[in-house]
């Protein structure tokens, strides 16, 4: 255990010095994934200040939905960016290497790397969203509230994390993904910033049972806000969102033991 | 003359259809961008039937052209990047042809390809689905292809000038991020410009991007007198002549600096 921390450690220094080698760079980089993220939100805004509520939310409600996804995404990206990146690690070989470690595959996949321009620009932007707009939305912080938001935001992480993992195991078999991660995990984010209830009602299935990004973002801000529109669904769905993330997790690392012993390499 | 960039375009347009499962995607992408907004305006007017005196018929139309001629427009904002950065620039520049016109001929290949084989299938998709409004005239219609044309100009202008830093720069990918944020909230695709605050409308009226897409999409919808049809275009033209000067500034002392490492 101690041995995996120091190694934790040694990675992350490594990571820090390859990324800040040019300094300029970085701060430009991480700037450039704020402004980027926060296009949505600026249109948001502006929307907003036209029509004041979209489907009953204004924009605070609004934000405090935006800031879920961001602070869940940059928490995410600091553990699975070798899974966001797996393809290119099984078509260059690299993987091989890892496979010859005395270490688990899974840990070094996880530690080598980490997109600390993604985690400052999207944890960034979530923190500041979730600041200019929790004590907006007429949520009281009761111990228990915080004790929810804690699980929500440890869940939509392993949401998300369990899609990653799931489409880097596909690779295994596949050696292009790019097109299939564009589908299921960057477009259903492309919804998950707007309340589902005002998509068609095959999208929202799919942000529900497919893709389940409603339980990162929507579910959880809904248990806070209780707006109208969460008349449409069961109202378990509310607490799920720990136990959907736990269970999808579970399964994505089960499939990936399993599809390991069918690993071939792509040869050099 | 044109014959070796006509020769570009055409190799560019041929190359464009050895990928046909990531161009299937990318049009489901452009369907799902104008599709979520659909979403989201119908949400958004509710029974109301204009806002402003803006229809939700006129709201899918900005968002079906707009949409459309982004992914039609298709800029390679990483051409000359890619080159310097695999040395590859320094045999280009030895040909007896011009750089410049060759990246323009290049995208223009690829353009082409997305008008005929991106373009026109979402047009047809989202005009069965979420429907849009049908030109207003055929002058205007005319004119609104021209617009088109300038719209591009300025596009492309605008993505050349920004190229130019990967002489400086490490990486570009910032500055080409950063860029793309001004463009996708001014421009209109993300938000009609109709519904901006009063107060930033003038500024937007006067800025380039505005003329990208929304100039053509106000002039197809006949929102435009002939008049101000003269003064936008003249806008549209005013900022391809300024940032292409200005893009042309950076390339010749850009060019004196580079250094080419390896071979």
């Amino acid at each position: 255990m101690n041995d995996a921390i120091h190694m934790i450690g040694v990675y992350t220094k490594t990571i820090m010095k390859s990324w800040f080698q040019y300094k300029v760079d970085a701060v430009l980089r991480s700037l450039a994934v704020f402004l980027r993220e926060s296009t949505g939100i600026i249109v948001v805004y502006f929307t907003l200040l036209k029509f004041d509520t979209l489907n009953g939310w204004n924009i605070n409600e609004m934000l405090f939905l935006f800031s879920l996804l961001f602070v869940t995404y940059g928490i995410l990206i600091l553990f699975f960016t070798g899974l966001r990146d797996f393809s290119g690690t099984v078509r260059s070989g690299n993987f091989d290497r890892f496979i010859l470690r005395p270490r688990g595959l899974l840990f070094q996949i996880i530690f080598v790397n980490a997109d600390w321009f993604a985690a400052i620009g999207h944890g960034g932007l979530g923190i500041l969203l979730f600041v200019l707009s929790a004590g907006k939305v007429g949520v009281v912080w009761t111990p228990a509230n915080i004790i929810y938001y804690l699980f929500a935001i440890a869940g939509g992480v392993l949401i998300q994390g369990a899609i990653f993992l799931f489409l880097a195991t596909l690779n295994i078999y596949l050696l292009e993904t790019g097109s299939l991660k564009e589908v299921f995990y960057w477009n259903a984010r492309k919804f998950a910033g707007y309340p589902i209830s005002i998509f068609h009602k095959v999208i929202q299935a799919g942000m529900i049972y497919v893709v389940p990004f409603a339980f990162v973002n929507y579910f959880p801000a809904q248990f806070l806000l209780r707006k109208e529109d969460m008349a449409a669904y069961p109202e378990i769905y509310l607490y799920l969102t720990p136990v959907v993330g736990v269970g999808m997790y579970l399964l994505a690392y089960l499939f990936w033991r399993v599809s390991l012993k069918h690993y071939k390499s792509s040869g050099n | 003359m044109l014959k070796p960039y006509l020769a570009f375009a055409k190799k560019n347009f041929l190359n464009r259809s050895a990928y046909r499962f990531n161009h299937f995607i990318g049009i489901v992408n452009t369907l799902l961008r104008i599709f979520i907004f659909w979403c989201i305006y119908d949400a958004l007017y509710g029974s109301r039937t204009e806002v402003d005196g803006i229809t939700m018929a006129m709201v899918t139309t900005n968002f079906v052209l707009s949409i459309g001629m982004d992914a039609m427009f298709s800029i390679d904002d990483y051409y000359l990047s890619g080159r310097i950065s695999n040395g590859s620039i320094a045999n280009e520049l030895l040909l007896p042809i011009s750089f410049k016109g060759r990246m323009l001929f290049e995208n223009l290949g690829n353009s082409m390809f997305q008008l005929v084989f991106h373009f026109v299938p979402a047009l047809i998709v989202a005009a069965l689905t979420v429907g849009f409004l049908p030109p207003v005239s055929l002058p205007m219609f005319l004119l609104f292809l021209i617009s088109t044309i300038l719209g591009y100009g300025v596009l492309w202008t605008i993505s050349f000038a920004m190229q130019m830093f990967a002489f400086w720069l490490i990486n570009v990918w910032s500055m080409v991020t950063i860029k793309n944020v001004f463009i996708n909230v001014l421009s209109g695709s993300m938000i009609p410009l109709w519904f901006m605050p009063e107060w930033l409308k003038p500024v937007l009226d006067v800025l380039p991007f505005s003329s990208i897409y929304f100039t053509p999409v106000q002039i197809y919808l006949g929102q435009l007198t002939y008049g101000e049809i003269a003064y936008k275009c003249g806008i549209q033209g005013f900022w391809i002549v300024v940032i292409w000067l200005f893009g042309n500034l950076l390339w010749s002392r850009g060019k004196k600096k580079l250094v080419v490492q390896g071979g």
